[in-house]
C-alpha cells in the first residue's frame, strides 16, 4: 500500500525490457532487414548493366559477341545474390518470429503469474472475458507489433533511404523530384495516426465486451435454458456483435478518407520519373541503363509511402492493446508477501485469534463485521452460524488473507496473519469454499489440486473421508472421470465432497469449511462428520453450517447477527441460554412431539 | 459420457477431415454479398486491364518519344499514365469501401449463427469440454477467417484473372519470352503441393494448442480464489507457462512452412527474368550474333515478368491465409454442425396455458446407452401440488426434474403436462411456463435488478421489488449502497451464496411460472430466511405444482407428497405422516436427522 504504483515505462520500452535475452537476435534481425533490402537492388542493378552493356548500349552488339561471359558472370552474379537475399530473407522472418513469439511467451507467461497473485478486489474490478482479451487478443498486437510493424518500420526506412541514396549518387536532380512529394505524404499520414487512435481503443473495448458477454452466456448456459431466453441472448449478442462489427468498420474506413490522397501521390513518382528522366536521357544527362535502374527501382521509393497507413494503423492497434496489458501488468495487489515477512516453514500448530476484527468491503458504506473476538486453540472445532449475509463468509475470508482485516488483528499461532507470507500462510489453510469451483479435469486431478504429488491410494484416502469414495467408485471412469468446467453433471452434493477431499488432501493444519455439506443427505453428512473425526494430521476446524447436525459436536458455536457475535459456548450451553441458537434447533428439528413420540422418545427432558 | 470429455490438456480431434465441403459451405456466406462482390472484382479487374497498358505508355516512351526527342509525345504520354492512375486510385477506394463493408457483415454473420447454434445445444455440449474452448471459437476465431472469406476470395479470382490478361499481353509482346515466363509455374506447383501438407497440419496444431491455452485461462481467471487458497500459483504459472510454450512452438513450426511461400516465388521470379536475359540475348540471338530482342521488347517482357509474378506472390499469400484460416473454419463449421439433440419437434405446437398436471408414463432414461438412470418411472401429480423428490445423491432426482422440463429427451414412456405429450410441444412454451432453479445460481454481469429481470424481461421496478420481497432479498437488497442498481458479477462480486440463490430465485418467481422446479435451490440459504422465505412462497405457491429436491427436513416435510427416489424409480411415495407410519427408508432419513440432534 506504502508503495505507490511503480513509474510506468513507456510502450516501447515496455517491449524492450520484455525482449530481454532475445535482444541481440533483435538486432541482428533488424540488420538482417537492411542486408536483403541492400541486396534487393541487386537485381536492378545487375538488370541495368546488362541493359547498358548489352542491349542499349553503343556496343551492345560487340559486347554481346565478344563478351559473353561477363554476361553470364552478371547473370549469374544476380541470380546468385539473389538466391543469397532470400535465405536471409527467410531466416531473418523466423528471426522475428523468434523474437515476437518469445517476447508473447514472457510477457503472457508473466502477466498470468501476475494476474493469479491479484487480490480478490480485483478479481471484483475484472471481468473474466475481459482479462482473457488481455491475455489474448491484446498480446497478439504486441506480437505483431514485433513480428511485423517494427520490421516494416525499418524495411520501409531503410529500403526508402538506400534507394533514395542510390539515385541521389547516380543523379541527384532527379532523385531529389522524385521525392519532392513525401513530405506531403507524411503530413497526411500524420494526420491520419490521430484520427485512428481514438478508434482502435474504442475497437478493443468493444472486442473484450464481446468476449465478455459470449464467456457469460456460455458458462451461464444452464440459467439461458432454464429461463427460455435463448431469443433474449441472442438479441443481446445480436447488438454487441452489430456494434463490433460496425465499430470495426469504421475503424477501417478511417484509413479510405487519407487513402486516395497517399495513393495519388505514390502513384506520381513514376510519372514524375518518366518525365524528368525522359527529358533528362533527351538532353544526354543520363543514359537509359541508368533510367532502367530508376524505373526498376521506383516501387522502392513509392512502396513505403504505400505502407505507411498500414504501419500505422497496426501501430495504433498496438498502443491500444498494450496500454491494456500494462494496465494490468503494473496493478499492485494490495494483499502481498509484507516485506519484513517472517520465513516460517514449519507446519503451524493452528491457534487462531480474532481479536476486535471489523471490517468493510472497499466500497461499502457499513462494515460486514464489527469487533469480532474469539480464539480457537489447536485440535479445536469451531462452528459458525447465522443469517445469510450475516458475514459469515467474509469472516473466515480474513484468515488466509483473501481480505485485509479494517482493524483489528488476526492472529495465527501468536503471529498477526499479515507478517506470514502468503504463501505459507495459505498452505496451513484448507478452506472449502462455498461456491464450489471445480476444474474440468479428472476427479482424481480435481482432488489432489493442492498436492500434486499424491499417490492414487491417498487420493482415494481423502475421497473416503469425504464420503465421496462410494459415488466415484460407481462412475463408469471412477476416479478419472473428467467433470465438466465448475463441475456441471456432478449435483450439488457430490461437488462439494469433492471440494472437501480437495481441502483434506493438503493436510491443513487450518480446516475451514464453509457451508460445505449443505447440499448433502443426512446420512452422509453422518458419514462425513465421522472423516472429519478422524483425521491423520492435528488440525483446527472453522465450520460454517447451517444444521444443527454438522454444529453440534463443535467446541464452541458461534452465532453471528448483522457481522457481531452474539452467541458463543457449546451446544449444552446454547441450548440453555435458550437464544437464537435454541430457536434455531426448535426450528430445525420441528420439535414435533408426536413424532419425537412415536420414535419412543420423550424430547423434553433431553433438552 | 460416451464420448470422452475434453479438458485443458486434450488436443479436439477433428470430427471431419476438412474437405472442400467446407469451402462450398463457406460461400453460403459470401452469396449474400454477391452483387457487392462481383462488383468489386470487375472494377479491381477494369483496372487491373488499365493498368497493364502502363508498361506498353511506358515502352512507347522509352522506344519512341525519348529516342525520338519528342517532349510533347513524352508529357502526353505521362498525362495518360496520370488518367490510368487515377481511375486505378477511384477504382480501389470504392472497391475497400465495399469489401470492408462485406467481410464486416461476413464476420458479424458467422457469429451471429454461430451464436445462435450455442443456444440450442444442451447442457451436455457445454459440460463436455471447457468453456474456453467455445468461447476461443465465437470471439477469435470468427474474426480469423472474415479476411480469407471476403478479400480472400475476390483477390483470388483477382489475381487469375490478372494473371490471364498478363499472360495475353505477354504473348501479344512476345511469344517466345512469353513461353519462357511460363516455364516457372511447373516449378511452383511442386514447390507448393509440397508445402501444403505440411502447413496445413501445423495450423491445426496451433489452432489446438490456441483453444487449450484458452480453456486453462478462463478456468484459471474463475477459479482465482482456488488457485490461492491452494497456493497453487506457482505450479498453475508453470503449466500455463508449459501450454504456452506449445503455443509458440506449434507457431514456429507453422511460419517455418509459411515464410518458405514468398522467397519461394521470389527466387523463381528472378530465375525467370534471368531466363529472360539469356533467351532474349543469347538464345533467340540473329545469326550474326546480335541480339534477338529489340531493348523495348525486353525491357517491358522484364516488366511483364515482374507484373506476371507478383499475382503470382500474392496467389502465394492467399494461398497462406487460406491454409492457415482453415484450421479456424473447419472448427467454426464444427461446432455448427453439432447436432442438437433436443429441439422442437417438426409439428410442434406452443403448449397450451399450463394448469400443472404432470404426469410420468412409463418413462425410462439413461445418459448413456446401457447405463439406465430410470427405469419404468410412472407418476401424476395434480396441479398446484407440492412435490419433494428425496433419495440418496446420484439416484436420479434431478434427473427426473430435468425431464419435465425437457432438457433431455425419454428413452421411452411419456412425460405429459396437462394431458400433452412434453415432446410435441416448442421448448420455448414448455420452458416459459416453468421455473426452473437450480443449485448453482448464475449470476450474470449487470445490476441485481437485471438479474432478476432475467426472469421476466418487462418486469417494472415495483415487480422485482415484490418479488424480492417474497423471497426476503429485498431486505438485504434496500441496505446495499446501491440498492438494486448494485453492480455485480458472475465471479468477484461480494454477494454471499445464500444472497445469490434469494437473487436468483426472486428471478424464477417473477417469471410467474406454472410449474416450478427447486434443485436444492436452498441449499445455502439459512433455516431462519428459508423459513420467513417459505411462508412468503405458500402464498405464491399456492396454485402452482412445484418440484422440490431437497436434503432439509424442515423443507420437504410440509409438501403434499412426498417421493423417494432409488434404484431407478419410485420407492415411496405418499405424505410425510403416511411415509412415516410406513417406517421404509424416509422414515429411516427422517429419524436419522432427529436423533443427531436430540
Amino acid at each position: 500500500m506504502e508503495k505507490q504504483a511503480k513509474q510506468r515505462p513507456g510502450r516501447l520500452a515496455f517491449l524492450w525490457e520484455n525482449m530481454s535475452g532475445r535482444r541481440i537476435m533483435f538486432f541482428v534481425s533488424l540488420f538482417g532487414v537492411l542486408v536483403y533490402n541492400v541486396l534487393q537492388l541487386t537485381v536492378p542493378y545487375f538488370s541495368g548493366q546488362i541493359t547498358d552493356l548489352f542491349l542499349s548500349g553503343e556496343e551492345a552488339a560487340e559486347n554481346l559477341r565478344l563478351h559473353r561471359d561477363l554476361l553470364y558472370t552478371l547473370i549469374a552474379g544476380m541470380v546468385g545474390m539473389t538466391l543469397f537475399r532470400v535465405i536471409v530473407v527467410y531466416l531473418d522472418c523466423m528471426g522475428f518470429e523468434h523474437v515476437s513469439q518469445y517476447t508473447l511467451f514472457r510477457i503472457r507467461n508473466i502477466l498470468f503469474d501476475r494476474i493469479e497473485r491479484q487480490d480478490m478486489t480485483f478479481y471484483a474490478t475484472y471481468r473474466t472475458g475481459d482479462l482473457m482479451t488481455r491475455l489474448t487478443g491484446d498480446l497478439q498486437a504486441v506480437r505483431h507489433m514485433i513480428a511485423w510493424v517494427l520490421r516494416m518500420i525499418l524495411q520501409c526506412a531503410s529500403l526508402f533511404l538506400a534507394t533514395f541514396i542510390y539515385f541521389f549518387c547516380m543523379d541527384w536532380l532527379l532523385a531529389l523530384c522524385v521525392v519532392a512529394l513525401a513530405p506531403v505524404i507524411f503530413f497526411i499520414v500524420y494526420r491520419f495516426r490521430l484520427q485512428v487512435k481514438p478508434m482502435h481503443v474504442m475497437l478493443r473495448e468493444k472486442f473484450a465486451g464481446m468476449n465478455t458477454d459470449a464467456q457469460e452466456n456460455i458458462s451461464g448456459n444452464r440459467v439461458v435454458r432454464a429461463f427460455a431466453r435463448e431469443e433474449h441472448e441472442k438479441e443481446k449478442f445480436d447488438k454487441i456483435n452489430r456494434d463490433y462489427a460496425d465499430t470495426a468498420r469504421e475503424t477501417d474506413f478511417t484509413w479510405l478518407k487519407y487513402f486516395p490522397w497517399v495513393e495519388s501521390c505514390a502513384n506520381l513518382l513514376p510519372v514524375i520519373l518518366l518525365v524528368t528522366g525522359g527529358l533528362f536521357i533527351m538532353s544526354g544527362r543520363i543514359t537509359m541503363g541508368e533510367y532502367v535502374s530508376f524505373s526498376g527501382l521506383i516501387w522502392a521509393i513509392s512502396n513505403p509511402m504505400r505502407q505507411l497507413g498500414s504501419i500505422l494503423n497496426e501501430f495504433q492497434r498496438f498502443t491500444a492493446a498494450s496500454d491494456k496489458i500494462m494496465e494490468i501488468w503494473y496493478a499492485e495487489p494490495q494483499i502481498r508477501d509484507p516485506e519484513d515477512a517472517i520465513d516460517h516453514e514449519e507446519r503451524f500448530e493452528g491457534k487462531i485469534e480474532f481479536d476486535h476484527v471489523s471490517f468493510q468491503y472497499a466500497d461499502a458504506t457499513f462494515p460486514v463485521l464489527r469487533d469480532i473476538s474469539f480464539t480457537a486453540e489447536p485440535g479445536q472445532t469451531i462452528a459458525i452460524m447465522g443469517e445469510t449475509g450475516c458475514g459469515k463468509t467474509s469472516l473466515i475470508n480474513l484468515i488466509p488473507r483473501f481480505f485485509d482485516t479494517t482493524e483489528g488483528q488476526i492472529r495465527i499461532d501468536g503471529v498477526d496473519v499479515r507478517k506470514y507470507k502468503l504463501k505459507q500462510l495459505r498452505r496451513n489453510i484448507g478452506l472449502a469454499t462455498q461456491d464450489v469451483l471445480l476444474y474440468s479435469d479428472t476427479i482424481e486431478d480435481n482432488i489432489a489440486y493442492g498436492n500434486l504429488h499424491m499417490s492414487e491410494k491417498q487420493v482415494a484416502k481423502y475421497a473416503r473421508l469425504s464420503a465421496a469414495e462410494r459415488f466415484i467408485t460407481h462412475l463408469p471412469e471412477g476416479y478419472s472421470t473428467i467433470i465438466g468446467e465448475r463441475g456441471t453433471g456432478l449435483s450439488g452434493g457430490q461437488k462439494q465432497r469433492i471440494s472437501l477431499a480437495r481441502a483434506l488432501a493438503v493436510q491443513p493444519s487450518i480446516l475451514i469449511l464453509d457451508d460445505t455439506t449443505s447440499a448433502v443427505d443426512m446420512e452422509t453428512e453422518k458419514e462425513i462428520q465421522e472423516g472429519l473425526k478422524n483425521l491423520d494430521f492435528p488440525c483446527t476446524k472453522l465450520i460454517i453450517a447451517q444444521r444443527i447436525s454438522t454444529t453440534r459436536t463443535a467446541d464452541k458455536i458461534l452465532i453471528m447477527q448483522d457481522g457481531r457475535i452474539t452467541e458463543s459456548g457449546t451446544h449444552r450451553e446454547l441450548i440453555e441460554k435458550q437464544g437464537y441458537y435454541w430457536e434455531l434447533v426448535k426450528l430445525q428439528t420441528g420439535l414435533d412431539r408426536e413424532i419425537l413420540e412415536m420414535m419412543g422418545k420423550t424430547a423434553g427432558e433431553e433438552v | 459420457m460416451a464420448k470422452r470429455k475434453n479438458t485443458y490438456r486434450v488436443d479436439e480431434e477433428l470430427e471431419t477431415p476438412f474437405d472442400i465441403k467446407h469451402l462450398k459451405r463457406s460461400f453460403v456466406y459470401m452469396k449474400k454479398y454477391r452483387k457487392q462482390m462481383i462488383l468489386a472484382f470487375a472494377l479491381s479487374a477494369v483496372a487491373g486491364i488499365m493498368a497493364l497498358f502502363d508498361p506498353m505508355i511506358v515502352k512507347e516512351a522509352l522506344d519512341g518519344a525519348i529516342p525520338e526527342k519528342q517532349t510533347g509525345k513524352l508529357l502526353l504520354l505521362a498525362a495518360a499514365l496520370i488518367g490510368t492512375y487515377a481511375v486505378s486510385v477511384c477504382f480501389a477506394l470504392i472497391r475497400s469501401r465495399m469489401m470492408i463493408r462485406v467481410s464486416q457483415n461476413i464476420i458479424y454473420d458467422i457469429r451471429k449463427d454461430l451464436f445462435a447454434h450455442l443456444q440450442e445445444l444442451s447442457f451436455q455440449y457445454y459440460d463436455d469440454r471447457p468453456h474456453g474452448k467455445i468461447l476461443i471459437r465465437v470471439v477469435n476465431y470468427v474474426n480469423s477467417v472474415s479476411d480469407m472469406l471476403s478479400n480472400g476470395l475476390i483477390n483470388l479470382a483477382l489475381e487469375i484473372f490478372n494473371l490471364v490478361f498478363i499472360i495475353v499481353f505477354m504473348f501479344l509482346v512476345d511469344v517466345q519470352l512469353s513461353l519462357v515466363i511460363l516455364c516457372g509455374v511447373p516449378f511452383l506447383a511442386v514447390f507448393l503441393l509440397w508445402i501444403k501438407n505440411k502447413q496445413r497440419k501445423a495450423w491445426q496444431a496451433v489452432s489446438n494448442k490456441n483453444s487449450n491455452l484458452n480453456a486453462y485461462l478462463q478456468e484459471n481467471i474463475s477459479g482465482a480464489k482456488v488457485t490461492q487458497i491452494f497456493a497453487r500459483e506457482d505450479e498453475n504459472s508453470k503449466l500455463f507457462a508449459d501450454l504456452s510454450e506449445k503455443c509458440r512452438k506449434t507457431w514456429m513450426t507453422a511460419v517455418r512452412y509459411s515464410s518458405l511461400v514468398w522467397p519461394g516465388i521470389d527466387l523463381i521470379a528472378v530465375l525467370i527474368r534471368a531466363a529472360i536475359f539469356i533467351f532474349g540475348l543469347v538464345i533467340f540471338a540473329t545469326a550474326d550474333g546480335a541480339a534477338g530482342k529489340s531493348v523495348g521488347v525486353i525491357v517491358s517482357m522484364a516488366s511483364y515478368a515482374s507484373r506476371f509474378w507478383q499475382p503470382i506472390m500474392n496467389l502465394g499469400n492467399i494461398f497462406n491465409n487460406f491454409i492457415n484460416n482453415i484450421a479456424y473454419l473447419e472448427r467454426i463449421f464444427e461446432t455448427m454442425d453439432e447436432p442438437v439433440t433436443v429441439k422442437d419437434a417438426e409439428n410442434a405446437v406452443p403448449i397450451a396455458p399450463v394448469k400443472g398436471e404432470v404426469v410420468f408414463d412409463h418413462v425410462c432414461f439413461s445418459y448413456e446407452p446401457g447405463k439406465e438412470i430410470l427405469h419404468d418411472v410412472s407418476f401424476s401429480v395434480r396441479p398446484g401440488e407440492s412435490v419433494a423428490l428425496v433419495g440418496p445423491t446420484g439416484a436420479g432426482k434431478s434427473t427426473i426434474v430435468n425431464l419435465i422440463s425437457r432438457f433431455y429427451n425419454v428413452d421411452s414412456g411419456r412425460v405429459l403436462i396437462d394431458g400433452q405429450d412434453i415432446s410435441g410441444v416448442t421448448l420455448h412454451s414448455l420452458r416459459s411456463s416453468m421455473g426452473i432453479m437450480m443449485q448453482d445460481s448464475f449470476i450474470f454481469s449487470g445490476t441485481i435488478a437485471d438479474n432478476i429481470r432475467y426472469g421476466k424481461l418487462d418486469a417494472t421496478d415495483d415487480e422485482i421489488r415484490s418479488a424480492s420481497a417474497v423471497v426476503r432479498a429485498d431486505d438485504f437488497i434496500s441496505k446495499m449502497q446501491e440498492g438494486y442498481e448494485t453492480q455485480v458479477h458472475e465471479r468477484g462480486s461480494l454477494l454471499s451464496q445464500g444472497q445469490k440463490q434469494l437473487i436468483s430465485f426472486a428471478r424464477t418467481l417473477i417469471s410467474d411460472p406454472r410449474i416450478l422446479v427447486l434443485d436444492e435451490a436452498t441449499s445455502s440459504i439459512d433455516v431462519q430466511t428459508e423459513k420467513a422465505l417459505q411462508e412468503g412462497l405458500n402464498a405464491m405457491l399456492k396454485g402452482r405444482t412445484s418440484f422440490i429436491i431437497a436434503h432439509r427436513l424442515s423443507t420437504i416435510r410440509n409438501c403434499d407428497k412426498i417421493m423417494y427416489i432409488d434404484n431407478g424409480g419410485i420407492t415411496e411415495c405418499g405424505t410425510h405422516e403416511q411415509l412415516m407410519q410406513a417406517k421404509g427408508a424416509y422414515y429411516r432419513l427422517y429419524t436419522s436427522q432427529l436423533q443427531d440432534v436430540v
